[in-house]
């Protein structure tokens, strides 16, 4: 949709599925290449370990290689492939058996943008302590603000990748939010 | 009215932030957040967490790209190990077809496989199963293999 807006004919993610399936590896290739970025996001937020992270989105991208006939379309391929990488980091931490991990062990790379460096700085430091403070709280919570923010995903998408209701990552979102807020006051 | 105000702008306030909203919606949210310090306050925590997004590593899409495809079945990958594979299972079938497991034994036997396991035999998704053992093996081995099977059909 928000390609055939653009005007310009860009491939769309279903046609990319569609093309993988029939053997054409550069399809999938440029699938990778899409979403990558966000199921990495997704993949942190869980584990909160960049390593962790690099080697769940990979496993996730191969088991949906393999899977991808098995893809309804119900979903986005997006919405979809995040959700397999949100299991699959699930997975790699029961196995890792690192559950009830506490500690903070990652915040990635600041992607800073502010032009003055003073400022940059400051927005650097807050930034850092801001996620910081929402990788102390409940996975839940921080995927479905990781998700709304870094994403913008619908409530409904959310709902689909932390597998609950849409009420309940509206509640997971907001209730995220305002902790973050109090920790940060 | 403001309380109802607040909870459909902190709705959008990610979407805002980001830019991914119509001009008019944006126009009233702005108009909101003027006289809304928590508002306000809500929407200065989202950028920072925007400012913050965790940067993906320069590498990751070709790491990526080079597990998915070079993990995939050994079939898709290697047609000489396709070929080798359903001519196997082709000519091992056959044998069975005629009653003679003593030829399936040499076969088997000589390559480690047990056709009592279901190593040979299709797999529900009718790929071949038994695949893996076969890529493993060296050209000539897989000629002698071939020379075998070839021997025991022309009897």
């Amino acid at each position: 949709m928000r390609d055939s807006l653009r005007g310009a004919r860009k491939i769309s993610d279903a046609e990319l599925v569609e093309q993988a399936c029939s053997g054409d590896d550069r399809a999938f290739g440029t699938l990778v290449r899409r979403h990558h970025a966000s199921a990495y996001r997704v993949a942190l937020s869980i584990t909160r370990r960049d390593d962790i992270a690099q080697d769940v989105v990979q496993d996730a991208f191969i088991k949906a290689f393999r899977a991808l006939g098995g893809f309804r379309g119900d979903s986005s391929f997006r919405t979809w492939m995040m959700t397999v990488t949100a299991n699959e980091a699930r997975a790699t931490l029961r196995k890792r058996g690192r559950w009830n991990e506490s500690s903070i062990e990652v915040v990635g790379p600041l992607e800073t943008s502010a032009p003055d460096p003073a400022e940059q700085a400051v927005v650097g430091q807050e930034s850092a302590r801001a996620r910081a403070m929402l990788d102390t709280l409940p996975e839940k919570q921080r995927l479905a603000i990781s998700a709304r923010i870094d994403e913008g995903l619908s409530f409904r998408e959310i709902a689909s990748l932390i597998g609950s209701s849409e009420g309940a990552a509206r509640v997971n979102y907001f209730h995220g939010i305002r902790r973050l807020r109090e920790l940060m006051e | 009215m403001n309380e109802i105000d607040c909870a459909k702008v902190r709705d959008c306030l990610p979407d805002f932030a980001s830019g991914r909203i119509e001009n008019h919606r944006s126009v009233t949210i702005e108009s909101h957040l003027l006289s809304c310090e928590d508002c306000q306050s809500e929407l200065e925590l989202i950028q920072i967490l925007r400012a913050a997004s965790p940067v993906v590593p320069v590498l990751l899409a070709d790491q990526i790209e080079n597990a998915v495809f070079s993990s995939r079945r050994p079939w898709n990958r290697s047609p000489w190990g396709l070929s080798a594979a359903a001519l196997l299972a082709l000519a091992v079938g056959v044998g069975l077809s005629r009653d003679r497991p003593e030829v399936i034994q040499d076969v088997v036997y000589d390559f480690g496989v047990d056709p009592e396991q279901g190593e040979l035999w299709l797999t529900e998704d009718s790929f071949l199963a038994g695949d893996l053992w076969i890529e493993g093996l060296s050209n000539e081995t897989l000629m002698k293999l071939l020379e075998e099977l070839e021997g025991e059909g022309a009897e």
